[in-house]
């Protein structure tokens, strides 16, 4: 799976689990990443590690345009550059002083992320809406078998016997997880979310079920 | 790395006051080690392979070796002052390497961010100039006129200050610091750092401190400085990588970090290397 990640685009989050001045980690291919979302609303995705002394940045804070590491407050601007070491403040910090970001494009209520230079846009939804993500405890291979089908090569499967309209958009985390992005079809009423809902939650409770035999095995 | 050059150096494994006949079992440089008290009330701690380490008791705790000490533990004259209150705070299991986590205790910088309104505040961020040595006599970094402002420096003090420091390492993973004091302006408050390392990334930090403060009850200081302690754990579990890199490259010193960087440099000299990265790795 990671190889053909790198360089393709990767489904972190949905936009509304991103509100603006929030930072979370995410995982592109094998690396994992601070997203955050600028106060004016712009989402970027940078390497999870400060270079000052390697803290994570995913535990950070983000104030106006740019995000702040927790330990010593450096910040970072979008583009990944150093904006500020507050210790010293007279000091405008060295070009060579950045952190790596990565490409992030936004649309139909997700944020994708590529590591490398992603060939073209991100996959459309094409009449779907997110409803939710969750995180399985299972590798996608589980939730294939699970689903009784394959996911294609954008990372979508529809479920076999899932209630129509229900469409999920699958991300590798690594370590036997993967983020379940569930999509439903844009003008879903409120039964039809519920059945989507609970679904995702039967197959979830049979992929893992199935990955746990699978490691005992 | 390994720990060959830091075999024969004295480590805690615990605070005299709570030994138990029946032991307690822990780790010291990947060792498993019993800590027991013997018929006399003596510490009896003992290896692997049932072997009695060398121990001594000092500021408290129970140290042991692993290997052939050929010194005493470090001294720390103003402990034995007439006067101040001891302060066993206790132990925080912290998943990092001890060396990190004795880096964290000699930095300043994270205060205003990770001591939020304790130890630090926006917009005071700005860390002077001070002084760092290695004294080659006693084989110490230490760091002196380390000057911050503080907007609570220590359960006795009310209201901002600029609080002076001093910081000292002398043993890999232990280090004491010296604070303004502010009932005593003419003394130093000590507080220590003794860290345990039970493997290159798995630490007990054992804090101490020998305080002038005759008001402040003993549970409020203690959880004054656990408070400060679990702040500094949320870091501390959260660097990449978890071993502290001794070779330049990894990391980005500024002249705020000249302690840090004198820790690294000294570390390196000696072998000091458990817990360690090397660019060779
Ligand atoms: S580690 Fe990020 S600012 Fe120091
Ligand atoms: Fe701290």
């Amino acid at each position: 799976m990671q190889s053909d990640t790198a360089g393709s685009w990767v489904p972190v989050a949905l936009s509304s689990d991103l509100p603006a001045l929030a930072v979370m980690p995410a995982r592109i291919a094998s690396e994992t990443v601070a997203l955050w979302r600028s106060a004016s609303g712009r989402a970027t995705a940078s390497a999870d590690r400060c270079p000052h002394r390697g803290m994570r940045l995913s535990h950070g804070f983000v104030r106006g345009e740019a995000l702040s590491c927790i330990y010593h407050g450096w910040s970072y601007a979008q583009g990944g550059q150093c904006l500020k070491i507050p210790a010293h403040p007279g000091l405008t910090p060295p070009e060579t002083i950045r952190v790596v970001t990565y490409a992030v494009a936004e649309q139909d209520g997700v944020v994708w992320a590529a590591a490398g230079a992603p060939a073209g846009e991100p996959p459309r939804l094409n009449g779907f809406a997110p409803l939710r993500s969750v995180t399985v405890d299972a590798a996608i291979g589980f939730i294939e078998a699970a689903a009784g089908v394959g996911m294609n090569a954008d990372g979508f499967l529809s479920p076999a016997d899932a209630p129509s309209g229900l469409c999920l958009l699958l991300s590798d985390q690594g370590a036997g997880q993967t983020l379940v992005h569930v999509l439903i079809g844009q003008d879903a009423g409120p039964s039809a979310r519920i059945a989507a809902s609970r679904a995702v939650e039967a197959l979830r409770r049979r992929a893992e079920a199935l990955s746990t035999e699978g490691a005992g095995a | 790395m390994n720990k060959i050059g830091m075999i024969d150096e004295w480590y805690p494994v615990g605070l005299f006051s709570q030994l138990d006949p029946n032991g307690r079992d822990t780790w010291l440089m990947g060792e498993p080690i019993r800590v027991a008290i013997d018929g006399e009330g003596n510490p009896l701690v003992t290896g692997g392979n049932g072997r009695v380490l060398a121990v001594c008791v000092r500021y408290g705790h129970v140290w042991a070796s692993l290997g052939k000490p050929d010194h005493d533990l470090f001294p720390i004259p103003e402990a034995d002052q007439p006067g101040r209150r001891l302060v066993e705070v206790g132990v925080v299991r912290v998943r990092c390497s001890p060396l990190r986590a004795v880096e964290n205790f000699l930095d300043i910088a994270h205060f205003p961010f990770v001591h939020t309104d304790i130890l630090g505040s926006e917009p005071h961020t700005e860390v002077q100039n001070y002084k760092v040595e290695i004294r080659e006599e006693e084989d110490e970094v230490w760091a002196t006129q380390v000057k911050f402002y503080q907007p609570q420096a220590a359960k006795s003090a009310s209201g901002g200050i600029t609080t002076e420091y001093m910081y000292r390492v002398p043993a890999p993973t232990c280090s004491v610091l010296y604070k303004t004091c502010p009932p005593r302006p003419s003394e130093w408050d000590v507080i220590t750092l003794f860290v345990q390392p039970l493997f290159e990334d798995v630490c007990d930090v054992w804090p101490w401190m020998a305080l002038y403060d005759d008001d402040t009850p003993m549970t409020d200081l203690i959880h004054f400085q656990q408070t400060i302690f679990l702040q500094d754990r949320s870091i501390l579990e959260n660097q990449i990588p978890t071993l502290l890199p001794l070779d330049p490259g990894m990391e980005i010193p500024t002249r705020a970090d000249l302690t840090s960087v004198a820790y690294r440099r000294w570390l390196k000299r000696h072998n000091y290397t458990y817990g360690a990265q090397l660019v060779a790795q």
